[in-house]
């Protein structure tokens, strides 16, 4: 009588993986693309990649050699930090939990044409113009929103880019005492991304928004 | 047979950075990243922005856990000047080996409220987060020493105990652009590669201007070669970006890694008025320098050799 081996009753390891595919596909699908839609897929693929990056260094020898060689407060110390990377992405906020932030650069189309975007530019007593950025007189400011976000009302109290613009001529004037600023204005500036193909310009081409006369300001 | 070895002599080894990494190389990095961060300081007139605005500061972080009134006390000249001031003293501290794990947390502490800070009038923006979580990893894995000794002894520390910071430091910066890379591919979708998105970011970047103001991004349009090289290094860039995690790895991809990703950063600056520089000072800790120069090698444990 033969007696089945343990090696026959294998499933071959194209069969396995096929399977093992099928279910995750099926898994990504009830998750993602089913009617109910439980997690978008801009997240959960993201997590999906990542499990598997995570996996790879998991099962790598030398990381295996690391961790384990680590005595548990340093496997603890480890552990939060990458973990709180992690979970700092998925939370998709960049200012409650910050350092642990939603790590997004250019995450989505933008489709402006032109792009437009405000600018200070301030007129002194000589008559000069200088460009009034908040990034140059607040070096400490890494950035700010966009100049037309503090005209928004659910974002900014009304008044937010007068005074700003004041707030910025008199940073400007402590450090240009001889020559201090009279006016500012805001402007709008536009770039077509599609130029007609002769077009090359100095400046982008702007429109003036509104004044503000610092001199009998404050 | 021959395909398989000239692929593998491509690839190089496969051996994880700062494997061997002694107490010099951590005490170097120790000093180089505090060190960073007090030149960061000394060059920030913080005090300055008492004079913004106040309606424009929205507390970020462990800012909006304060009253009220410490926020009045702290936006104000004195408020401001006395956290750069206590912030650059402990930071001149944490150089020293005195009491660390205690200075360096105090020091993530204040860096953190510090970097919540220059972002409450804003977007809480990328820079320089690599650079505070490093701290935390220098804070963190300082008090684990400590505590191991205290509890176990000498013996219980392994020979590799300063490889642990080192690796954590690396496995941050790389898991940052990792995230970053998936989130623009899986979030974004395609369209992000194949449409002018990337010209449109950087003509709004460049026509913003930050405090580097090259004034040169918003030309793109009229330069054709320039549109090329934008649409062309996104995806590469992206690529770069989710394969970072393969820097603790595989040395060779650090060689490919570096170069691209500096250019990447340089020409942030030139087209976008955006500089990294601190990710671009963190790469230093992407050469193995341990393999490199024994003296910086951590040394074989006397009991078990």
């Amino acid at each position: 009588m033969a007696i089945p081996t343990r090696a026959s009753s294998k499933l071959h390891p194209a069969i396995a993986g096929g399977i093992i595919a099928l279910f995750a596909a099926l898994f990504i699908w009830l998750l993602s693309f089913s009617p109910w839609k439980i997690i978008p897929f801009a997240l959960a693929g993201q997590a999906y990649a990542l499990i598997i990056i995570l996996l790879a260094f998991r099962y790598w020898p030398p990381m295996i050699r690391l961790v384990k060689s680590m005595p548990v407060p340093h496997r603890v110390v480890f552990g939060v930090l990458v973990g709180a990377m992690i979970l700092g992405h998925y939370t998709l906020n960049n200012r409650t939990y910050f350092p642990y932030v939603a790590w997004e650069i250019f995450p989505f189309v933008n489709e402006c044409d032109p792009v437009t975007c405000r600018e200070f530019i301030a007129t002194t007593e000589s008559g000069a113009k200088v460009r009034l950025l908040v990034e140059q007189l607040f070096p400490s400011i890494v950035q700010i929103d966009p100049l037309d976000a503090l005209d928004d009302p659910k974002l900014y109290p009304p008044g937010t880019t007068e005074h700003l613009a004041r707030a910025l001529a008199k940073a400007y004037n402590e450090h240009h005492a001889g020559d201090p600023v009279r006016r500012v204005d805001l402007f709008i500036m536009a770039v077509k991304l599609h130029p007609p193909a002769s077009e090359s310009r100095n400046r982008p081409s702007c429109e003036l928004l509104k004044r503000y006369d610092i001199s009998s300001g404050q | 047979m021959r395909t398989s070895q000239t692929l593998r002599h491509l690839i190089g080894p496969i051996e994880l950075l700062h494997e061997q990494a002694g107490p010099r190389l951590l005490r170097l990095t120790r000093l180089g990243i505090f060190a960073l961060w007090i030149v960061k300081l000394l060059l920030d007139p913080l005090w300055r922005l008492a004079e913004m605005p106040r309606e424009m500061f929205h507390p970020v972080g462990i800012l909006a856990l304060l009253p009220a009134s410490a926020l009045d006390a702290l936006l104000t000249w004195n408020g401001l000047a006395a956290l750069l001031v206590f912030t650059l003293g402990v930071l001149v501290l944490a150089l020293t080996d005195k009491a660390f794990p205690v200075v360096a947390a105090i020091a993530a502490v204040l860096l953190t409220a510090y970097s919540c800070l220059i972002r409450s009038f804003g977007p809480a923006v990328h820079t320089d987060i690599v650079l505070l979580l490093a701290v935390y990893a220098l804070a963190g894995f300082a008090w684990a020493d400590w505590i191991t000794l205290k509890f176990g002894g000498k013996k219980s520390l392994s020979t590799a105990w300063s490889s642990y910071t080192l690796v954590t430091i690396v496995a941050m910066l790389c898991l940052s652009y990792c995230l970053v890379g998936l989130n623009r591919t899986i979030a974004g979708g395609v369209h992000v590669f194949t449409g002018d998105t990337m010209e449109a970011w950087a003509i709004d970047a460049s026509l913003r201007g930050y405090y580097f103001n090259t004034n040169i991004g918003w030309h793109i349009p009229e330069w054709s070669a320039v549109v090329f090289m934008l649409r062309s290094g996104l995806p590469v860039i992206t690529l770069f970006e989710i394969t970072a995690p393969l820097c603790l790895a595989v040395p060779h991809y650090r060689w490919i890694f570096i170069p691209v990703m500096l250019s990447f950063h340089l020409l942030s600056l030139v087209f976008m008025n955006i500089f990294f520089f601190d990710d671009m000072l963190l790469y230093l800790l992407l050469v193995d320098w341990s393999r490199r120069f024994p003296a910086l090698r951590a040394p074989l444990r006397q009991a078990s050799a």
